[in-house]
């Protein structure tokens, strides 16, 4: 059926747009993600960048810095819907996979001009230069499809609830913890010099995790979306 | 009435068992005082009984999910209560037994150790999320949702990241349990370990079905209430 999925994949790109044209309007989720990750980032160079601290240590930091601030603006992309009311249209209009990988793609590009902006300026501020650059760019690609990937369906959750933000920040973490642990670790090597192969067990590891939750919440997306 | 009595009989009985009969472990073999190993006959069934909980509230979950009836997230929330109360002491236990052989109480890069401090963080967020939602029907169906990606979760955490980290782990499990999965023990070691196996199995059995039994009773008192 070539005109079914063709019309699945635009209509999922469609509400990949409306979110982005009304991000664009209140630019309230990149700004809130953004300077997030510029204070958190201001923070570590002031009080670490001076003590020249090691290579597995930075990792770990460059980690939580992409980690907390996506905590502070991810949800936004359903609570938003949930508080203008516009839930329930777009309930009438589409599917629920297409509406979970619409908001999943976004969240992603959201991510992904994050981190456009967050790498170069932890590599200047930190003086950490990946010797594998594939390694630590496909590391962060592979690290930023799993945190939207795990964190649509919590967001969908949350937003549903009271105490939104909080909310969002502890439900997510034990979710993306293996996650985290893997990508530190691979975005270790590529910064002290190691190659792929070093890295074989946490990549696999990052990409049966990636592989499994997108596919479980694209299976249960309908369970919390439909109430 | 009746399971009460035996369950006191026999839980009694695995204690005094458990401290009267030899160690466990030959002090030659142990890395602290071989009397420390006694709390193997309890440490061992608290975690698989916190491991069983959690396992239950997962079937119960996905139970809920596919009949929407109200009964499975009753028992669904029941065995996660348990759950705590029960990863609680074996977390407890797990560190009087690190702290008396390994020197401390608390080891970061112990997976063990870690993923029981993850399974507690994943019971707060499950339980941070029923306390959020006011409405009895999105409650009970959002908290089967997470539950089951939780599970997934944690089957990353305790079956996957210690076979890549494993040289992290000190964790006792070849001492006591071979690679082949054969349980090396003697006699009398095996039958007061499968005894209190079955006694905290039986104990959790019996506070579950009395936790379900009083929310079934305060559920029928609400309805009548109205």
């Amino acid at each position: 059926m070539p005109t079914r999925s063709i019309s699945w994949v635009s209509k999922t790109l469609a509400v990949t747009r409306k979110d982005i044209v009304s991000e664009f309007r209140t630019r309230y989720a990149i700004n809130a993600i953004v300077m997030f990750a510029l204070v958190t980032l201001t923070v570590i160079s002031f009080s670490v960048g001076l003590l020249s601290p090691s290579k597995e240590i930075l990792s770990a930091l460059f980690w939580v810095i992409l980690f907390f601030a996506s905590m502070s603006g991810l949800a936004q992309a359903f609570i938003k819907e949930e508080e203008t009311g516009t839930a329930m249209i777009l309930r009438l209009s589409c599917e629920g996979s297409i509406v979970f990988f619409g908001k999943m793609l976004f969240n992603f590009l959201l991510l992904l001009t994050l981190s456009i902006l967050v790498v170069p300026l932890f590599i200047v501020f930190l003086k950490v230069v990946p010797t594998d650059w594939t390694l630590f760019i496909g590391a962060v690609l592979m690290g930023l499809i799993g945190l939207s990937g795990a964190t649509t369906i919590i967001a969908a959750i949350v937003s549903k609830a009271s105490v939104q933000g909080a909310l969002f920040t502890v439900l997510s973490f034990p979710v993306l913890l293996p996650l985290l642990v893997a990508v530190i670790e691979i975005t270790t090597v590529s910064f002290t010099g190691g190659t792929f192969a070093d890295a074989s067990a946490p990549l696999q590891l990052l990409v049966a995790y990636d592989v499994i939750m997108i596919t479980l919440s694209s299976m249960l997306f309908d369970f919390v979306w439909r109430i | 009435m009746l399971w009460k009595i035996i369950i006191f009989l026999g839980m009694s009985a695995v204690i005094v068992a458990a401290f009267l009969t030899a160690s466990p472990m030959r002090a030659a073999n142990s890395l602290g005082p071989a009397d420390v190993y006694r709390i193997f006959y309890f440490h061992v069934p608290q975690a698989w009984v916190a491991s069983l909980a959690f396992v239950l509230s997962m079937i119960y979950s996905i139970r809920f999910l596919r009949t929407r009836n109200m009964k499975y997230d009753t028992k669904a929330l029941t065995a996660n209560k348990l759950g705590v109360m029960f990863a609680i002491v074996a977390m407890v236990t797990g560190s009087i037994f690190a702290k008396m052989t390994w020197g401390e109480f608390w080891n970061w890069s112990e997976v063990r150790e870690v993923s029981v401090f993850i399974l507690l963080l994943i019971y707060g967020g499950y339980f941070a999320l029923r306390s959020a939602i006011a409405d009895p029907d999105t409650r009970a169906n959002l908290s089967a949702v997470i539950s089951i990606i939780f599970a997934v979760a944690a089957l990353f955490l305790i079956f996957v990241l210690p076979r890549i980290y494993s040289a992290f782990s000190q964790h006792p499990s070849d001492s006591i349990i071979d690679k082949s999965g054969q349980i090396t023990m003697g006699l009398t070691v095996r039958m007061i370990f499968f005894s209190s196996l079955i006694m905290f199995t039986a104990l959790f059995f019996w506070i579950y079905n009395l936790s379900i039994r009083v929310a079934r009773l305060t559920a029928k008192k609400m309805l009548e209430s109205k």
